[in-house]
């Protein structure tokens, strides 16, 4: 990020990076342009108009971020609000949205909270992200990322820090990575101002609670999660098979559930095999497979009715009433360090048709999956499907182009909410 | 069956399936719901005819693949290449793979999810003449729908030359592969047929309408699916959006703030090969009369009832209708065709058209056409649209340029700023699709200086992803039966008949000279004429 060049100051990164850019050896570069510590937040929104401006210059009498002439084209098309613990946190979130930029250029207010740390109420430090606009003319777009450490008292007021410095009219995102202090006013301060929030339940600490919490959260916003977002490739392969109306008259008669997800083999919460994650560790990997179940669970009216074996070690099996038939949920852990823990390994949908039981099968196989169909009688339809396990870039990118509601993902954390409460409970 | 341990749904398919013939349609996949794939294709066949060609390589295979990774392809999905040579199945899959490696946005294929598609790829060898061949086509596919659950639906595509079309479609339907859901065979519902054609679609209005009156003996229109990549652009679907999605330019968008439109379809690329096929063809009969005419349908049709298929072409086909055909006196004053000839473009030296391979050392075919056309309707009454199209010119662009009217009083003459120039949109189809808006802004200072500054959108900036190519939309779009971007017989025959007088004109003499124009320049000086006599010019893109 800013700083790594072990001290070189702001005005020297950016005489490398346009030495760099002129050659053309960076496709996406994070400049430092300008940091200040014990500053305030007019100062700030004042270097952020600054920037664009084509009259201004930098010490050593070169424009700033040159919008037109050589090309730098400024971009965005949203805010988005990050909130993280420390400056690690700070540091990878900036990392991520390099990644990010590309395909939502955004201002950036990346802050770190720091109640009862010191008297210099707010740092600040601000860089640009330019990326290759991939026309061929080496053009550019740049945006820009704030990053704020508020100390003292201030931090328990942010909305009135943040407001200043987005951008007008523009949608605001708000992404807490992490276990959100749900019971933290700051907490309600900030979703307060998105259009959106953005979790990621596999970082709730208690999956349950956290679920719970988030369904039930006041707010004016629509809510996302990058759990959520991992399982759309399995939605999609799931919905596929009843695409045939052949085989969607199983789809009323399913009759078992069964999904396996993955959990690291030392059963660490603090598994990490992705260094850009921003929030390092999957604490609830239990998350995905309770979410898919949670969404078919409500596309196809289940209804809660007794628990066959309670949640133990990550596992559990509910008996669930559906429209023609009783539904056998079983949702178990498979220690793997084949695929990220919490990804889904397998999910198998037996159902009851009058030519026999047929049965829908999707095997994770390293990048690929295994998708199959028994049914009808007929030989499995086997196939080969790409299953790359995207990275948190690419996740959050696609929930950033989401409606501001996703009425089916809020039904699925309800029912992922009352599946996980039934598997607590003592089996009948 | 198993035991129902509920009442028995009403809505239930099962309860409803007696026979197929009589299956109501089936209810909506529920888990579809919020899905982001909404456009998944049914189970079909897609059936390649030409399938050895330039086409399948290059645009066909990579679409298909690049479709399958988007998750678009249903399991059941077959392809199915019909040509003469004599290739294995194996052949076949390689010459389709060689394709998605060299063309694909996405490349190279991955192996395992290749081979797993390679399972429902075959090939089929024969003559498009003989109607054994397409006897066997017939069985193989019933083969195919009883082995891979395609369920009797079929896309053609005839990826061959116009004048094939007609023994194809016909041969299809003496094999009873052209018929249509319940009016197949024995009156069962058993899937639908659909196929796509390649422009040029017709010569000329008679050989259209021939075209046309060969391909309704055996399909209806609504199985017909023409294809003009430049709808498949995102940027011509975004000029719906612009238009209809936002309040602000729909009530500018007439006559009383419009004063021209241009529109340019410009080729640095001279005939590359394809002399003999050009020679027979110039730039009215190849770029205007589909992607130009097209392209200002879209822009200056009225706002349709729902963004339906037939609404849509309805709308583009009033616009085509209105515009005021061409007396045979009037072709000299409102069009220039010019030709080119050696000069340079892009650094390199490009030969004289009449150089070219395969094309007549005497040759009158024009490189180079520009039209001022004038669409007689309340909207776009008195204002004139010049489109322009032509190869070996300085830069690859096509665009839509509106030129709106001057503001009406010189408000600022007094204080010594001249006139200020008017506000221009720019629609940017491509390269670096965008729009830009050019208006005037005061320079700062304390005197009063005005200069045109750009507010320019690119879709590079704002949206920075790949954006699928226009054969993956309208292959998918064909497969889910959205017919908008394609073009109806009544559009492709109404374009001919504004042509027609034209190129009687030019091939009588009568209208107008050919004109020379340097390889690398912006066309003959008769096309800047053209608009001089207007008191305008060619914007340069």
């Amino acid at each position: 990020m800013t700083n790594e060049g072990g001290g070189r100051t702001a005005v020297e990164e950016q005489a490398v990076h346009r030495r760099l850019m002129r050659f053309g050896e960076h496709e996406s570069l994070a400049t430092p342009m300008w940091e200040e510590r014990n500053t305030s937040v007019e100062t700030i929104a004042t270097y952020l108009t600054s920037l664009w401006d084509s009259g201004a210059s930098s010490e050593d009498g070169e424009p700033q971020v040159r919008e037109k002439g050589l090309p730098h084209a400024r971009a965005s098309v949203l805010n988005l609000i990050i909130v993280v613990v420390d400056d690690d946190a700070a540091g990878r979130v900036v990392h991520t949205l390099m990644g990010l930029g590309v395909r939502h250029p955004s201002r950036a207010i990346v802050i770190v909270p720091q109640p009862g740390h010191g008297d210099e109420p707010m740092d600040a430090r601000i860089s640009t992200h330019c990326h290759d606009v991939s026309n061929g003319n080496g053009e550019r777009v740049c945006y820009e990322e704030v990053v704020l450490t508020v100390r003292g008292e201030a931090a328990g007021h942010l909305s009135g820090i943040v407001a200043p410095l987005l951008i007008h009219d523009l949608p605001t995102h708000v992404w807490w990575p992490g276990d959100p202090p749900f019971h933290d006013s700051t907490f309600e301060q900030v979703i307060e101002m998105g259009d959106r929030v953005l979790f990621d339940s596999a970082d709730f600490g208690n999956l349950h609670v956290g679920l719970r919490r988030v369904a039930t959260l006041r707010r004016r916003s629509g809510l996302g999660d990058l759990s959520w977002e991992r399982l759309s490739w399995w939605q999609e392969l799931t919905a596929q098979f009843f695409d045939a109306p052949r085989f969607r008259r199983y789809l009323p008669n399913l009759s078992r559930l069964q999904i396996r997800y993955a959990t690291a083999p030392s059963s660490s919460s603090d598994h990490v095999d992705d260094a850009e994650d921003v929030a390092p560790g999957v604490k609830s990997p239990m998350a995905q497979a309770v979410l898919y179940a949670g969404w078919i669970a409500t596309r196809l009216g289940w209804r809660r009715h007794k628990t066959i074996d309670a949640l133990n070690d990550g596992a559990f099996r509910l008996r669930l009433e559906g429209r023609h038939e009783m539904v056998d949920l079983d949702l178990r852990p498979e220690v793997t360090d084949a695929a990220r823990p919490g990804e889904l390994l397998s999910v198998r949908l037996r159902s009851l048709g009058e030519t026999g039981a047929a049965e829908f099968i999707i095997d994770r196989d390293g990048d690929d999956a295994m998708v199959a169909t028994n049914a009808d009688g007929m030989t499995a339809l086997l196939r080969r499907v790409p299953m790359d396990a995207p990275r948190e870039a690419e996740l959050l990118s696609s929930q950033l182009t989401m409606d501001v509601v996703d009425p089916v993902y809020e039904d699925a954390l309800r029912a992922a909410g009352i599946l996980l409460g039934c598997a607590r409970e003592p089996a009948a | 069956m198993a035991t129902r341990t509920v009442e028995a749904d009403p809505r239930s398919e099962r309860s409803q399936e007696p026979h197929p013939a009589t299956t109501p349609a089936p209810q909506p996949n529920p888990l579809r719901e919020g899905l982001r794939l909404e456009r998944m294709a049914e189970p079909c066949t897609m059936v390649i005819c030409g399938a050895t060609g330039d086409l399948t390589e290059r645009k066909l295979g990579p679409a298909l693949y690049n479709t399958l990774l988007g998750g678009f392809l249903p399991p059941e999905f077959t392809v199915v290449g019909f040509a003469r040579r004599d290739l294995s199945d194996d052949d076949f899959r390689q010459h389709l793979l060689d394709g998605i490696n060299k063309y694909s946005r996405n490349r190279p294929a991955k192996p395992a999810i290749w081979e797993s598609f390679a399972r429902g790829v075959e090939y089929h060898r024969g003559d498009f003449d003989d109607p054994v061949a397409f006897v066997e086509l017939a069985k193989r596919l019933d083969r195919i729908d009883r082995d891979r659950g395609t369920a009797g639906n079929r896309l053609f595509y005839l990826a061959v030359p116009p004048i094939l079309y007609p023994e194809i479609v016909n041969h299809l339907d003496r094999a009873g592969l052209a018929a249509s859901g319940e009016h197949r065979g024995t009156g069962a519902k058993r899937g639908w047929t659909r196929v796509i054609v390649e422009k040029p679609f017709g010569y000329d209005l008679e050989s259209a309408r021939a075209l046309n009156h060969e391909i309704a003996a055996v399909f209806d229109e609504r199985q017909v699916y023409r294809i003009d990549h430049y709808l498949g652009k995102e940027t011509v679907q975004n000029l719906a959006v612009f238009r209809f999605g936002n309040g602000l330019f729909e009530p500018i968008w007439n006559r009383r703030y419009i004063d021209s439109v241009q529109i340019t379809v410009a080729e640095t690329v001279g005939v590359e090969g394809r002399g003999e096929f050009y020679d027979q063809t110039g730039a009215l009969r190849d770029i205007i009369q589909n992607h130009g005419l097209q392209l200002m349908a879209m822009f200056a049709m009225e706002p349709p009832v729902e963004f339906g298929a037939d609404d849509l072409r309805d709308e583009k086909l009033k616009v085509l209708r209105a515009v005021k055909a061409m007396a045979p006196e009037d072709v000299a004053a409102n069009t220039v065709r010019g030709q080119y000839v050696s000069g340079w473009v892009e650094g390199k030296r490009v030969p004289s058209y009449r150089d070219e391979p395969e094309v007549a050392p005497d040759s009158e075919t024009e490189t180079y056409a520009a039209l001022k056309l004038a669409i007689e309707s309340w909207r776009w009454a008195g204002v004139p649209f010049y489109i322009r199209s032509g190869k070996a010119l300085p830069s690859r662009v096509t665009e839509i340029a509106v030129q709106f009217r001057r503001a009406p009083l010189a408000l600022f003459a007094r204080a010594g700023v001249p006139q200020i120039d008017p506000n221009v949109l720019a629609i940017r189809v491509q390269p670096d699709e965008g729009i830009l808006l050019r208006f005037g802004a005061k320079v700062p200072g304390q005197g009063l200086q005005i200069r045109n500054v750009n507010m320019d959108f690119r879709y590079g900036s704002s949206f920075a992803v790949d954006s699928p190519d226009a054969y993956e939309t309208l292959l998918l779009d064909a497969m889910v039966g959205d017919a908008s971007l394609f073009t109806r017989s009544d559009e492709v025959e109404r374009a001919w008949s504004i042509l027609d007088p034209i190129l009687k004109a030019w091939a009588s003499g009568q209208g107008g000279a050919l004109h020379f124009y340097g390889a690398g320049s912006w066309g003959p000086p008769a096309a800047d004429e053209l608009l001089g006599r207007d008191d305008r010019a060619w914007r340069a893109p």
